[in-house]
Order: C-alpha cells, then sequence, then structure tokens
C-alpha cells in the first residue's frame, strides 16, 4: 500500500507539472494573439508607450518574449515554477495576491459541494436503493420518471424562477413569519451573503444537487441491481441473515465503488465547474474567478487557480483508489 | 472502522446542519443598532488608493472616504473649494497657489497640509510605480523628468530620473505652488478628480495596505473589506468639515454582474439602491408605488463611432462620413435597445452635464435617410463588392447596438458591413497601434466636470499619434488659445469654439450619451444622481427609520 500511494505520489507531480506548462503554454499564446493586457488597464484612455511600460513592468508583462508570437516564454516559466516551489503564488493582473483570491473563493465553492454532496447522496442513496430494492414496482418506474425529469430540466432555469419568483416572496414570508432575526430569511436570500455562508448557499446547494441527482440515483439503483443478484448475497441471505443486515451490508456497501469513483469525479469538476450557480446567486467561487481570469488573461490567476485545482483533483483521485480497497475486501493495491 | 466512517459521515452533516438550522444569526440589525445604508459595487473594485482608482466603483467608494481639495455642485458640476480655501491662479494660468484650510486631518491623525497633497501627486505622477492615474500630472511642470524611459519595443531602458514634481512647491505648511508645463484655466476644475486626494504619510509607508485599508480624510473609514464580496465604512466621528450625512455606516455588496445582479436583493428590502435587469424594466416602471422611488438622470459617457482616417478609403471624405452619421437611427435604436437607457447623442460634450456642454452642436447628427443619400453620391459612393468593417470590444450589450447601427446603415445607403468583434486588450491595442480599416467604436467617459475634457484628447500633436489619424492645426491651437484665457468662463467659450471645429471637420460621429437611474428603498430620503458621474450622491442620502 506504502509503495502504491508513493508511485502514484510521483505520477501525481508529474502531471501536475505537464498541467502547467500546458496552460502557461495557452495562456501565453493568448496574450501574444490577444494583444498586451497592459494596455486593458487603461481602457478608453490612451496611453503613452513609458505609461504602458511601466505597467507591464508592475504585472510582470514586460519580458519581451510576450510581444513574439510562437515564443513559449519558459523564462517566465521557469520563474514562477521557482516562485511556487516557495510558496509564492504571485499576484493577479491588478496586484492582488492570487493565495488571498483562493483563501476567499475556495470555501464558498467547497460549502456549495458540500450541500451539493449531501443532496447527491441522500437523493441517490435513498431513490436508488428503493428504486432497486423494489425493482419493476409502480415507485421504481415514478422514480426513473422523476430523475429524466430532473435531468431534462437545466440548471440555470432552476436557479433563475427560483431567484426572481420564489425567493423573494419566500424571503419575505420567512421575515413575517419568524422575525429579521431568525435563520429562515437567511436560507432564503437571493443572493449570497458572506457574513452568513452557509445559511445563504443551501437552498442553490440544494438546487444545484437536485439537478445533478439524476444520474447518481440511476448510478445507485443499477450498481445495487447487481449486488442483489451476486453470489454473496445468495450466500448471506441462505446463511438466514435478516434482510435489513444483507441489504446494509452486503449490498449497499459492496455497490459503493462506483458511487465513490462518480463523487471524486465529479468534486473536480464541481470546483470550476459551479460558474452559473456562482454567478446567479453571487457566490465568489472558484468558478467564477477562473472565468474572469481567462477573459482577462490574466496568466499568473488562471495558472494559481488551475494548478491548485489540478493538485486537489489529483489528490482527491488518489483517496478515491484508495476508498476502493477499503469499501470492497476484493481489492488489493501491491 | 465501519461504524467510525458512519458516525464520522454523521457528525459532519450534523456539523453542516447546526451551522444551517442554528440558533440566530449574530450580526443582525436590530431597531438600536446603527443605521447603515446598502448599496452596490462591481465585484472587480481591486484597489481604494487614490492614484490608482480609475472606474466607477472606486471612484464611488473613495468620494466618501477622502475629500478633496474641490468638490463638484450636483446641480450645476461646477467646482467649489472644499478642502482647499483658496486656489488662485497668475496672470496666464500657469502658477496656481493652493492655500488649504487649517487643522483638518487624517483619520489616523495626521495633519492634512501641503505636504500631504505633495506626496501623493509625487507618488502618482512618477512613471516607475505604473499607477492608472498617472496622466494627469502630464500637466505639471516636471513630470516628464519622473517617467521611464523606453526603447522602441516598448522596454523600459531606465527609470525616470526624478522622484518629485518640479513644478509642486510646499511654500508653507497649508500652501502649494503648482507650476504648469502649459497654461490651462480649469486646472481647478481637476482637483476634485481621486488622483489629487491627498495621502497620508502612513499610506505612503505601506501603499499596498493603504491599498485595501484606506486612511482617507473623508467622512467615512473602510472598517472592513472582504475584498470581492463586501466593503464596509463606518462614519468617522471626528470629521471636521461639514458635507457628512445622518446615517452611520455604509455596507456595499459586491456582485459579480453589477448593479442589475443586485435587484432581485432590491426586491428583498436587503439593498436601498438598484436598477432592475432589461427583462424587469417595464415591470418596475409600471409598478405605481415602486415608480415613485425613482430617479434618473442623463449621463456623460459618450459612445461614438471614429474612422481609421489613416488607411486609404471611402471615410478620408467628409462627406461620406456625414452620410454614414444621418443614416443612423439613434432614437429608433436606443428605444428598441436596452429599454430606452441611453440618450441619442448630438454633441461631442455632454449637454448641461458639465460647463460648456450644449445638444446639437452637430448638425449631421439627425436621422435624414435623403440627406444621407445624397451625401453618399457626393462622396462618390461606396466601393463595389466591398464591406465596411465596424471593429469594436467583445460585449453583448454593444455588439447589440453596433448591430442596429449596421443595419441602419446597410438600409439607408446600401452599404454591407461585417462587425469584428476583437477581446477587449486586443480591441485597446490595435486602436493604439492605427491597426483598424473602417470604422470602430470608441467609448469616452470624462475624467472631471469640463468641456475642455472632451476634446483634449483629440489633440494627438500629428496625425501619427492620433488613435483616430485626425490632425486639426486650427483645433490644437484653439485648445492652447483656450487653455490661456484669463478666466474659466472664456475657456470655457473658446473650448466651445474647438467643438465647433471638430463638427466641422468631423472625424468622429456621436451616437448615444449614457444614461443613469436607480430606484430606492422606502427608508430612503434625498435620492440626487451627480449629473456628472451618473452615482447617487451618497453623502446627500437620508435615511428615515
Amino acid at each position: 500500500m506504502g509503495r502504491y500511494i508513493l508511485r502514484r505520489a510521483v505520477q501525481a507531480v508529474g502531471t501536475l507539472l505537464l498541467v502547467m506548462l500546458l496552460l502557461h503554454l495557452l495562456t501565453t499564446v493568448a496574450i501574444q494573439l490577444n494583444g498586451n493586457p497592459a494596455q486593458a488597464f487603461f481602457g478608453d484612455k490612451v496611453a503613452t508607450p513609458a505609461q504602458i511600460a511601466a505597467v507591464e513592468e508592475r504585472f510582470d508583462l514586460d519580458d519581451p518574449c510576450y510581444d513574439q508570437v510562437g515564443n513559449p516564454c519558459l523564462g517566465p516559466f521557469v520563474e514562477r515554477l521557482g516562485q511556487y516551489a516557495q510558496g509564492d503564488f504571485g499576484t493577479n493582473l491588478r496586484g492582488r495576491e492570487v493565495a488571498d483570491i483562493v483563501a476567499t473563493a475556495a470555501p464558498n465553492t467547497l460549502r456549495l459541494f458540500c450541500i451539493v454532496l449531501v443532496t447527491w447522496l441522500a437523493l441517490g442513496m435513498v431513490l436508488g436503493s428503493v428504486a432497486a430494492r423494489w425493482r419493476g414496482s409502480a415507485g421504481d418506474h415514478g422514480i426513473r420518471l422523476t430523475s429524466v425529469l430532473i435531468d431534462a430540466f437545466p440548471v440555470f432555469v432552476l436557479l433563475i424562477v427560483y431567484r426572481y419568483v420564489v425567493a423573494v416572496p419566500l424571503h419575505g414570508w420567512a421575515e413575517d413569519t419568524f422575525g429579521a432575526d431568525s435563520w429562515p430569511p437567511y436560507w432564503f436570500k437571493p443572493s449570497f451573503d458572506p457574513d452568513h455562508p452557509w445559511a445563504t448557499v443551501l437552498v442553490p446547494g440544494i438546487l444545484l444537487g437536485l439537478a445533478g441527482s439524476a444520474a447518481f440515483i440511476r448510478l445507485v439503483r443499477a450498481s445495487q441491481l447487481e449486488s442483489y443478484q451476486g453470489d454473496h448475497v445468495r450466500t448471506a441471505r441462505s446463511k438466514g441473515l435478516v434482510e435489513r443486515h444483507v441489504v446494509v451490508h452486503h449490498v449497499v456497501r459492496n455497490s459503493s465503488v462506483p458511487v465513490v469513483t462518480a463523487v471524486g469525479l465529479t468534486f473536480a469538476e464541481a470546483l470550476g465547474g459551479a460558474v452559473i450557480t456562482e454567478g446567479l446567486m453571487n457566490i465568489y467561487g472558484m468558478g467564477g474567478v477562473l472565468w474572469g481570469a481567462v477573459r482577462d488573461d490574466d496568466v499568473s490567476l488562471v495558472l494559481g487557480v488551475v494548478t491548485l485545482l489540478a493538485a486537489v483533483t489529483v489528490v482527491v483521485m488518489i483517496v478515491v483508489d484508495i476508498a476502493y480497497a477499503l469499501l470492497d475486501p476484493r481489492i488489493r493495491y501491491e | 472502522m465501519r461504524q467510525a466512517r458512519i458516525a464520522t459521515f454523521a457528525a459532519g452533516a450534523a456539523a453542516v446542519a447546526l451551522t444551517v438550522a442554528g440558533c440566530s444569526p449574530s450580526d443582525t440589525d436590530d431597531d438600536a443598532g446603527p443605521v447603515t445604508l446598502e448599496t452596490w459595487i462591481s465585484q472587480d473594485m481591486d484597489t481604494l488608493f487614490p492614484g490608482d482608482a480609475g472606474s466607477y466603483d472606486p471612484i464611488s467608494v473613495l468620494d466618501v472616504v477622502y475629500d478633496g481639495l474641490v468638490r463638484y455642485d450636483p446641480e450645476t458640476t461646477e467646482p467649489y473649494n472644499y478642502v482647499a480655501e483658496s486656489i488662485e491662479p497668475n496672470d496666464d494660468n500657469t502658477v496656481w497657489t493652493i492655500t488649504i484650510k487649517p487643522d483638518l486631518t487624517f483619520q489616523n491623525g495626521e495633519p492634512v497640509d501641503a505636504a500631504a497633497f505633495a506626496r501623493s501627486w509625487n507618488y502618482t505622477a512618477d512613471g516607475d510605480n505604473g499607477l492608472y492615474s498617472n496622466y494627469f500630472f502630464s500637466i505639471i511642470e516636471g513630470y516628464d523628468e519622473m517617467q521611464p524611459e523606453t526603447d522602441d519595443d516598448g522596454n523600459i531602458t531606465a527609470p525616470g530620473a526624478a522622484d518629485e514634481l518640479s513644478g509642486v512647491e510646499v511654500t508653507d505648511d497649508l500652501t502649494l505652488e503648482v507650476t504648469l508645463s502649459s497654461p490651462f484655466a480649469g486646472f481647478a476644475t481637476m482637483l476634485g478628480y481621486t488622483g489629487f486626494f491627498p495621502i497620508a504619510q502612513e499610506c505612503l509607508d505601506d501603499v499596498e495596505k493603504c491599498s485595501t485599508q484606506p486612511i482617507g480624510n473623508g467622512p467615512f473609514r473602510v472598517t472592513e473589506w472582504q475584498q470581492s464580496q463586501e466593503l464596509t465604512a463606518e462614519r468617522w466621528e471626528d470629521y471636521p468639515l461639514e458635507e457628512t450625512p445622518g446615517y452611520d455606516a455604509i455596507h456595499w455588496t459586491e456582485y459579480a454582474a453589477g448593479e442589475t445582479a443586485s435587484w432581485a436583493d432590491f426586491q428583498a428590502d436587503e439593498i436601498d439602491l438598484s436598477f432592475p435587469p432589461t427583462a424587469e424594466v417595464e415591470a418596475a416602471k409600471n409598478d405605481p408605488e415602486l415608480s415613485q422611488r425613482y430617479v434618473e438622470a442623463p449621463g456623460a459617457a459618450l459612445t461614438y463611432l471614429g474612422f481609421s482616417l489613416y488607411t486609404d478609403g471611402p471615410w478620408q471624405d467628409v462627406e461620406f462620413r456625414k452620410a454614414i452619421s444621418m443614416a443612423i437611427d439613434r432614437e429608433g435604436i436606443i428605444s428598441s435597445l436596452g429599454s430606452g437607457q441611453a440618450t441619442p447623442a448630438d454633441s461631442w460634450v455632454v449637454p448641461g452635464g458639465v460647463p460648456g456642454g450644449e445638444a446639437g452642436t452637430c448638425e449631421w447628427c439627425v436621422y435624414d435617410p435623403e440627406a444621407a443619400k445624397a451625401a453618399l453620391e457626393q462622396a462618390g459612393g461606396w466601393p463595389e463588392g466591398e464591406k465596411l468593417q465596424i471593429s469594436l470590444g467583445d460585449d453583448d450589450a454593444e455588439v447589440e447596438y453596433f448591430t442596429a447601427i449596421g443595419n441602419s446603415i446597410e438600409e439607408v445607403l446600401g452599404i454591407p458591413y461585417e462587425l469584428d468583434i476583437l477581446p477587449s486588450s486586443d480591441y485597446f491595442s490595435t486602436r493604439s497601434a492605427q491597426g483598424f480599416d473602417g470604422a470602430f467604436r470608441n467609448n469616452w467617459f470624462p475624467d472631471y466636470p469640463l468641456n475642455e475634457n472632451y476634446l483634449s484628447f483629440y489633440a494627438a500633436g500629428s496625425e501619427e499619434d492620433s488613435q483616430f489619424g485626425w490632425y486639426s492645426e486650427e483645433f490644437e491651437d484653439k485648445l492652447d488659445e483656450a487653455a490661456a484665457a484669463p478666466s474659466l468662463d472664456e475657456s470655457v467659450a473658446l473650448y466651445q469654439e474647438a467643438e465647433q471645429i471638430l463638427a466641422e471637420e468631423f472625424p468622429t460621429i456621436p451616437f448615444r450619451w449614457s444614461f443613469s437611474a436607480t430606484y430606492y428603498s422606502e427608508r430612503l430620503d434625498n435620492v440626487v444622481l451627480n449629473p456628472f458621474s451618473g452615482a447617487p450622491i451618497l453623502r446627500a442620502i437620508e435615511i428615515t427609520a
């Protein structure tokens, strides 16, 4: 097990370096083709060459390679790697620490993901298990129909309707009913409130989770059905174990491997992929930060954020692989 | 092991549930608490350092955190002395003596004196620091010596030789003598701009810190800024001057999508000032109760069309430019797009918004298809098979406007067009490198309320240095004459004459003025928009119970 983890860690570092180099090249080409971001700093004002040069220097864009299309700009890349090694993630185009940006945005995204995950697991495990346990029943068909409906409903529609149609009256109702000094009005606040992050991320998280739960329900159902037909379940039953024990210990547990895989994969995606939810509900999160950074050719910020996301993804994948071994006694890493 | 895992998960879920459902929010306002104005800014505000803050959001925040030498009358936009006791020019407007009111301090106790202004101006004027407002100081003697030297590729070869403006002299504690590099009658008007605010020595010692935790001399102190999320400023109890409102604090929520994103919160009574997204504009207008709590004012930002007068093409002929201008149905386009949140422009200086601004100076800004066709014919028509390229930056709302402009031109004159949409950094660098071929979008948001500010950027000194490829000696002479006029009024009148030259030579086509409007909550009173910036004047707002 120890050697396995070590091998995976070495692979991870390699993957990270590759991802960073690729990103560096892409953003560099973007600057070379799109023109220097220093120019955009002045907007409609016409800046003199000296002003542009000073701003380029201030934001580390003064390397002449950024003006030469096709130049891979390896100098600044190596320099940046050195800074990363020392824990310095640099600043964005306007001088704000990338570490500070991530420290503000990542917790919000993680909160959102926590709620989404709980929603997925709750809906997926319960409805999926019910559908598998009573396969072919009216309940099974009802759950399948519901999950198809949910899947067909885009998350942004759900959120826009919630924000503009449902949240405002609910918020007013909650304030009148429970008083302004209580939690319910915060749950239905139309926008995120950084002073009450958990309360205001709850409903958007549940909605986002709901929208993504259909795949989860189907996954749980399919993998449990397989377990129900497994030899170990038949053996357990023939040993005379009570049905509850069989379901919880032999079906649910054994069918968790694909579920854990899905959670791991979606986690990585959720970190950067909740752009729409974050944007609509005004949650300052990683998705929005990355979106803005790419739009503004903000090399340091794109690299800093994506490096972090890539690092998290790699770690999560290793954790998922280890979790397999814990969940399924047949899996052993040598 | 298994039980432990389940227990951990249960504990985690319980923790989330408790936090979400727990007792009660800690900092909810109760009736006896401070009265806080709830408003919005955009999420990309990145600095509150006066010399580096050039956009709407930091300017509106700094307006309550700092006081300048002058402030502007909300009705006429004319400057009046505020921190300054007096501002007097010499006979030819080259040397200005500024006296500062005694006994003023920063929020940290340091004196607001002549040195406080000098240190701020020197720091911003120093080109090596790369600050946004640097170019404002080019009017002061000694500016050039403070700029870095660059080679032909735009790389810095040597830092600026000087660290201080030779034209700024502290003659005593409260007196500054400012020597300009050329006469300028409107200098006093510039002094209310953010870039001219004073800074404390403590601020200069740690500029980075001061950019997020400003040490102002205005009526509000920034107490907390969770950058990109929210900003809070509380009233400074020891504020010595008179322009301070009756409420206790201002809380800005930062929105990624700007003002309209705050509309749902406004409807939920969480925000006091807001404007609806396009889809909701009609509903808000038709709400009889809500429309009582509405103010609007014309804005001062001009969107206009320029031509690549540095390339060969029909646009070299002034008649062609007139034809294009008269073929644009400004009224029709503006009323059908963006819910009419703009005003058709028929001048280069905002009418009524700044001294010297008058409507109707552009004779050919009226939609007149017949006259447009005649002018096109006189210009020799449009080359067969070619398309008029209209370049602009990547912005959805602007693309809509310029598609409509293109359609209007095509419909009236039969000139096919093509939109050339560029990422904004590319757009700006192409423009300054004279890289367009055809027409292109421009936008001007003035820095200080004087008609000169709408005109002086046309004076590039030569065709090569102008972003439009336009140069007129007569125009530049007129600007010089106006700058040297003995009084501001005479100066304003001469600038109007310069606008007239622009109107005759017609290098650019005015299209629309921005438009400002806001709805406000029931508890607000005396909500007035600054006619110049369009922002609500926070210092004037009253909050009732």
